[in-house]
This record gives C-alpha cells, sequence and structure tokens, in this order.
C-alpha cells in the first residue's frame, strides 16, 4: 500500500466536496453586476442572433449544447412558465454553432442565460441552471402572470 | 418570438438514476485504485468507460448492473433525460482513464495518480450532485480549438 493514494483520495475528496458547496451556493444565481461588461454591446450580439427583446416583456436567451443536461432542464422550466406569462420570450442558441458570440459575451459555461427587458435592456445573466424560485421571481416580476396584455 | 434552434429532438433517453448510480459505483473503484495503486484495475475501469462511449449507455456494464440489480427495487421510472450528456460524460472519463492507465503501467505512478485524483472529483460531483464536469468543459474546448 501507497500512501501517496490515500493523499490524493483525500485531497480528491476534499476538492470535490468545495467544488459541490460552491455549486450550491453560487451556480445558477442571477448576477446584475458584471463589472466591465458592455452591456449595450451584449444586446448587440444577442440582436445578431436573431433575439427581439421588444417582442416581449422579458426575453431569455440560453446557450446551451447538446451535452447539456441542465440545459434541458431549464428550457423544460422557461416553456412551462411560458404558458402561465405570456410575456415572457425564450430563445435557446446552440453555442457551438455560435461560437463567435459565445466568445464576445464570454460564455464559459452550459447553460448561460441572458434577461432582456423590452427596451433591450440587459437585466442579468447567471451561469448554470437557474434556481428555480429565483426564475420565478424573475419572470414575475418583469412577465406577470396572466393574459396577454 | 423568435423561433428555437433546437437540435437531436428524439435522442434516446435514459432513466436518469442509471448514470447516477454508475457514478457511484465509478467513485468507490477510482477510490480502490488510489489506494491499491492497481494500473490493471484502472484499465478495467477504462474498458468500462469505453463502452458506455463508444457502443452507447445501453451496453455500459453499470447501467446493465442498475437495470438488473437496481432498478427492480426502486420505484417505477419518473425521470428520463437524454443519452447525449452522459454518454459525453464517459468518454471524458475514459479520456482521464486512459491516461491514468498508461501512467500507472509505463512507470509512472505520479501521472496514474493524478488522472485518477481528477476523474475521482468528476465522478464523485456527477453522483452527489448531478454535476457533470465534462459537459461544462466541451464548450470550453470548443471555444479554445477554434480561438
Amino acid at each position: 500500500m501507497d500512501s501517496t493514494g490515500a493523499v490524493v483520495l483525500l485531497v480528491a475528496l476534499v476538492v470535490a466536496g468545495l467544488a459541490a458547496w460552491w455549486l450550491r451556493s453560487r451556480s445558477g444565481a442571477v448576477r446584475t453586476d458584471r463589472a466591465g461588461d458592455d452591456v449595450t454591446r451584449t444586446t448587440d450580439v444577442l440582436r445578431s442572433l436573431g433575439v427581439r427583446p421588444e417582442d416581449a416583456d422579458l426575453t431569455v436567451v440560453q446557450f446551451a449544447t447538446a451535452f447539456c443536461a441542465p440545459c434541458r432542464a431549464t428550457k423544460a422550466r422557461l416553456t412551462q412558465l411560458q404558458t402561465s406569462h405570456p410575456g415572457l420570450a425564450a430563445v435557446h442558441v446552440d453555442a457551438e454553432s455560435q461560437l463567435e458570440a459565445v466568445r464576445a459575451l464570454d460564455v464559459r459555461r452550459t447553460p448561460t442565460l441572458f434577461y432582456l427587458d423590452r427596451a433591450g435592456t440587459v437585466l442579468g445573466r447567471s451561469s448554470g441552471a437557474p434556481r428555480p424560485d429565483e426564475l420565478r421571481a424573475l419572470v414575475d416580476a418583469h412577465a406577470p402572470a396572466g393574459p396577454a396584455s | 418570438m423568435t423561433t428555437p434552434q433546437q437540435s437531436r429532438t428524439s435522442a434516446p433517453q435514459v432513466d436518469v438514476r442509471g448514470p447516477r448510480f454508475g457514478a457511484w459505483v465509478t467513485t468507490v473503484v477510482l477510490a480502490v485504485v488510489l489506494l491499491t495503486g492497481s494500473g490493471w484495475l484502472l484499465a478495467v475501469q477504462a474498458v468500462v468507460f469505453a463502452v458506455g462511449a463508444f457502443a452507447g449507455l445501453r451496453y455500459a456494464p453499470y447501467g446493465l448492473l442498475f437495470r438488473t440489480l437496481v432498478a427492480p427495487r426502486l420505484g417505477p421510472v419518473r425521470e428520463r433525460e437524454a443519452e447525449a450528456p452522459p454518454r459525453f460524460a464517459q468518454l471524458v472519463g475514459f479520456g482521464f482513464a486512459l491516461v491514468g492507465t498508461v501512467g500507472f503501467l509505463a512507470g509512472a505512478p505520479a501521472v496514474g495518480f493524478l488522472a485518477t485524483g481528477l476523474a475521482l472529483v468528476a465522478a464523485l460531483l456527477n453522483a452527489a450532485v448531478g454535476f457533470c464536469l465534462g459537459c461544462e468543459l466541451y464548450l470550453l474546448a470548443r471555444r479554445a480549438r477554434t480561438a
């Protein structure tokens, strides 16, 4: 028995524990304060992908890949929210085929979501599957439930 | 509303509990590899990864174990997911296991321990919180390749 392996095992368990804690506490949180982000440029890049924020009260743009399980869950959640929130629009971008936009927007993980209001203002972005309650609160605030106005 | 870009809609589906169970078994196997320094056990795990990645999850050994021994004791399938993400994860695992196996068997145990440790972190995160490291790295790799 070599003690190197036991040490590596211990380190791996600690790293996994820290990563799990970080994922639980930070991943998916909507950030509204990305310092250095050029918000107008973000909107321009998203528009170049065919996003039309003026068509809905709240437009959620999701960058996804075929190998991203949480992206599928998030898409299903958005589709469900759309049935009760007619002012909500969801756009799903295949990140793999839009690498230029991915780099321009500094998308590193999938899913990464951008939230735009009708004026095209970026309300925030999030990386990792959004927390259901936070997503619902955001949608409730910007695209209230009920029949289309 | 803008038309969503959707790809591969009729892809094969798997019971979500299958890959999670497989990740737990993988975690235990990799822990034993670390404690014993056995390149041959890691080689076996590499073959397990390869079968899942190249032949498909329906042939994956831990998946067979899950379907024959575990699933019958659990309730009915409540949630299914597309096969592509967990299958890609098997490919990433195969890469780490292959490097580690070569390290152990070619007399570079440091490489073996490092690769096995990294694979164990990924497998444990997958098992414990359902996080797929390989899936996340996929976009980074694609970004870098054509940068």
